[in-house]
């Protein structure tokens, strides 16, 4: 399908966009919060999709990872305002209690199921890790400032953690 | 702190999050390049995180795809990347769209925004099924708490959000996120003094015209209690916390042990 939205097919970019929309949507809005700038967002991330389509490997991942990587790439360039991320920690710390189970109340969808038991198997630590960044849009060393432990060991969770989140789903590129 | 130097290879997993920025990033996109087992274990990695943002899927506003589709029908496409091009589409796009140094910040992040309470949400379906509660119950206490969690949002996302802090005098440090626009608090706090079980923590807004219970606080979590959500805020409030008989009281019946004007 991608191949055909790379020669220009509208048609094929339609049928796309309804089924990429709210993936891409969720993860925009999970990581921007504000819904305005999520649409922008979104939208942007669509329209990349049009223009890079050709670029589309399937060789080398799913239609899918290559769309959320972008959607996920341009959500976190967002939000990663310096002036204001030391803010954002500050809160974050602060209201981490809640902070960790993000899928847990995700509209119920096949998806969020699978990814939710699967989350569980993860030790605390990985699983923080993983949805601090991926839901949080911090970077690794923002992810150990909030944790309280040191760079090395959230790198080395986040690594660990996204394995067994693969194995655990069973997806391979 | 900043001198800390993890092996490259553990970095796999920040890349895969795009949890990597600046000199961290660049060090791991150069090691990438020689490391053929780095690119296939990203891939894979990729399609893990492709999955957290599946679980994540939420119906778009209306009129996004339409606008999507406009603005494509106006907007040039690439052409392929011609053969012997060694880069991978993820490099390739990097470089396309300057991604290892993106335009920061054109609009200041109330992005961070936590899902925060939402979990209150989960918690809400386990208590229900603890307490016998029917279906339909649950799932009016279900769209309660998912209410309250939209409005915790928006207090901690509000442009006039303003954070303090205090020390409850018992023992223990209360968090609070203000937002005058909303006019509602969020109350967080960290090591309060565990009570026994016939007493119990109450928030107060605290007036001259009479003291308005704002809520008790939950059993705490790891060490932390809350969030709490306080809302009908009106201006020369202070916040109050004080200890009460479980089930709380319709008046403060003890001495403060937090009182913060807001």
């Amino acid at each position: 399908m991608l191949g055909r939205v790379a020669r220009g097919d509208q048609d094929a970019f339609e049928a796309v966009c309804r089924y990429i929309a709210a993936p891409v949507f969720g993860t925009v809005r999970a990581v921007v919060r504000d819904v305005p700038q999520s649409e922008e967002v979104a939208q942007e991330v669509l329209v990349e999709v049009w223009q890079h389509a050709s670029r589309f490997d399937a060789s080398r991942g799913s239609a899918l990872a290559w769309v959320t990587t972008i959607a996920h790439r341009r959500a976190v360039d967002r939000v990663r305002s310096e002036q204001r991320s030391a803010e954002r920690e500050r809160r974050a710390a602060a209201f981490r209690v809640a902070y960790n189970d993000v899928v847990e109340t995700a509209e119920a969808n096949l998806d969020a199921e699978r990814v939710r038991r699967c989350l569980r198997s993860l030790t605390i630590l990985q699983r923080e890790a993983v949805t601090l960044a991926y839901y949080g849009g911090y970077t690794y060393r923002q992810v150990a400032g909030l944790l309280g432990v040191a760079a090395g060991t959230v790198s080395t969770r986040m690594r660990d953690g996204l394995i067994r989140l693969r194995d655990c789903l069973g997806v391979q590129p | 702190m900043r001198t800390h130097r993890p092996e490259p290879h553990t970095l796999a997993g920040a890349y895969a999050l795009d949890a990597l920025t600046g000199a961290d990033r660049a060090r791991f996109e150069r090691h990438l390049a020689r490391c053929p087992q780095c690119a296939q274990e990203i891939r894979g990695l990729r399609e893990a995180t492709a999955r957290l943002a599946a679980a994540a899927a939420e119906q778009p506003p209306a009129g996004l795809t339409e606008r999507a589709l406009a603005a494509a029908a106006r907007t040039r496409q690439l052409p392929p990347l011609t053969r012997g091009s060694r880069l991978s589409w993820r490099r390739a796009a990097a470089r396309r769209h300057g991604w290892a140094a993106p335009a920061r910040g054109r609009t200041p992040g109330r992005a961070w925004m936590p899902r925060l309470a939402l979990a209150l949400a989960g918690a809400a379906i386990i208590l229900a099924g603890i307490l016998g509660l029917t279906a339909r119950d649950a799932q009016h206490q279900l769209q309660q708490d998912q209410q309250h969690a939209r409005i915790i949002a928006a207090v901690l996302t509000a442009r006039d959000a303003t954070m303090f802090s205090g020390r409850v005098s018992t023992g223990g440090t209360a968090t609070i996120v203000m937002s005058a626009h909303e006019h509602a608090l969020v109350f967080a706090a960290a090591g309060l003094r565990p009570l026994p079980p016939s007493r119990c923590y109450e928030l107060w807004l605290m007036r001259p015209g009479g003291d308005q219970p704002a809520g008790m606080l939950p059993e705490p979590q790891h060490g932390m209690t809350g969030p709490v959500l306080a809302s009908g805020l009106k201006p020369g409030d202070h916040l109050g916390l004080t200890i009460e008989p479980t089930g709380g009281t319709p008046h403060p019946t003890t001495t403060a042990i937090l009182l913060l004007p807001l």
